[in-house]
């Protein structure tokens, strides 16, 4: 099956369907993503901020991250169950637009990296990195989620 | 630091203003909601929609018509409308404006600003919401409160400038239909109701802070007031999104007469 075929199957699924028919369906779940969002905000920014050495500076980087971890996951998955939805109802649009692709981009490498890369660097111990490190990091994680939000807007924009 | 942010400021409202006022092309004027918003999901207004106007009308006198908002829009109202209808001539004059045709039929002013406004809705109400929720003992149990206040609420602070200054621009894009947009009062409404709570919060539990800094359960009233501020907050962000949905529009009728009083719009005798 082809991408394009697989994106008309969603568009012509069920859910999809109803999510379309409703005039308050989409809105409604599009106000909860964009909730989910915000709490993402808050859950990233707290451990960026930190790396950057704004915001909270007397915990360790890590311990920030075992505080905000659940949030980010819960509102990730909470995102990624209500964008589901919204994509259904309208697939083919997503496919034939640019910030849509933009968007998905972001997230998968928002996601590998705060989970890779990101996580190995606040693991490490303070005293054996170098502080410009962290702090490239907190900026290519901001940047990523805050593409991953524009990208998301702009889907609506057309 | 705050030269950068200032640099940075700075520098986004110049390109905000270049955008705002280079591509506009189109130089008819559109304030009629039906055909102002490529920007709002619309919904096909009814066919006998324009028997109503969006007029606003407080003291329930005689209804007016748009001619005569327009033309003796101040010392005409101030009789019949009350502050009501001063306010819809000011926010009518504000949507006829060049600089409000422009931002709302700039290719990309509008979008741009939207997007800022979400940005800062990251800053702003992700921060504010981790700050509840450590007031609710639900993260960073570890880190005395007074800590987490000192250190975050003034990044809320800047988020909270960056949405009212993009919020503001928004809003002259479109200042008639957000002012009688049920979503729109809901949320100014809601925003008084958080500011209050913040005030409450700070002049009364948290100055006692040291006493509870620490502590694994908050007093109760900063439970109450972390509690409260996380519902106002989430009710301002869904009532936001929703303004942008015309479903209580004055344009769409008929509406259950307590959502036409909720708006203020009234019948207009006027002919079409």
């Amino acid at each position: 099956m082809s991408l394009l075929a697989f994106f008309q199957w969603c568009e012509a699924s069920g859910i999809g369907e109803t999510i379309r028919k409703s005039s308050w369906l989409f809105p409604v779940i599009e106000a909860i993503h964009l909730l989910g969002l915000g709490v993402i905000g808050g859950a990233v920014l707290v451990v960026d901020m930190r790396l950057l050495g704004l915001g909270l500076r007397r915990q360790s980087a890590a311990e920030l991250t075992r505080d905000a971890q659940p949030w980010l996951v819960g509102s990730l998955v909470l995102m990624i169950i209500t964008g589901g939805l919204l994509f259904l109802s309208e697939a083919i649009k997503c496919y034939y637009h640019d910030a849509f692709w933009f968007k998905m981009s972001c997230l998968f490498l928002a996601i590998v990296f705060t989970f890779t890369i990101q996580r190995k660097v606040i693991m490490t111990d303070e005293s054996r990195l170098r502080p410009l490190w962290s702090k490239v990091v907190a900026v290519v994680s901001v940047l990523l989620w805050a593409g991953v939000g524009i990208g998301g807007r702009w889907i609506g924009f057309s | 630091m705050k030269r950068v942010l200032i640099g940075l400021f700075c520098t986004l409202t110049l390109a905000l203003c270049y955008l705002v006022t280079s591509p506009t092309q189109a130089a008819y004027r559109v304030q009629r909601s039906s055909e102002a918003a490529g920007h709002i999901h619309l919904i096909p207004p009814d066919p006998g929609a324009e028997k109503w106007a969006r007029l606003a009308n407080f003291s329930g006198a005689a209804p007016f018509d748009a001619a005569s908002l327009q033309s003796g829009a101040n010392e005409g109202n101030e009789g019949t409308g009350g502050v009501g209808g001063t306010l819809l001539a000011f926010f009518q004059r504000m949507g006829d404006s060049s600089w409000s045709t422009g931002l709302h039929e700039s290719r990309y002013a509008y979008d741009l600003i939207e997007s800022v406004h979400v940005w800062a809705l990251c800053l702003f109400f992700g921060l504010a919401v981790m700050f509840d929720f450590r007031l609710l003992g639900w993260t960073m149990k570890s880190v005395p409160v007074s800590e987490v206040a000192r250190r975050l609420l003034p990044w809320t602070a800047v988020g909270f400038v960056g949405m009212v200054i993009s919020g503001t621009l928004l809003f002259s894009a479109i200042p008639l239909r957000s002012y009688q947009n049920i979503f729109f009062r809901a949320k100014m409404i809601m925003l008084l109701l958080a500011g209050l709570n913040v005030w409450i919060f700070h002049s009364g539990v948290y100055r006692r802070v040291t006493t509870w800094d620490v502590d694994n359960v908050a007093p109760k009233a900063a439970r109450v007031a972390g509690a409260l501020s996380l519902i106002l907050w989430v009710c301002i962000v869904l009532s936001g999104r929703m303004i942008a949905y015309n479903w209580f529009d004055c344009d769409r009728q008929p509406q259950p007469a307590i959502v036409n009083f909720l708006t203020s719009c009234v019948p207009t005798q006027a002919e079409h």
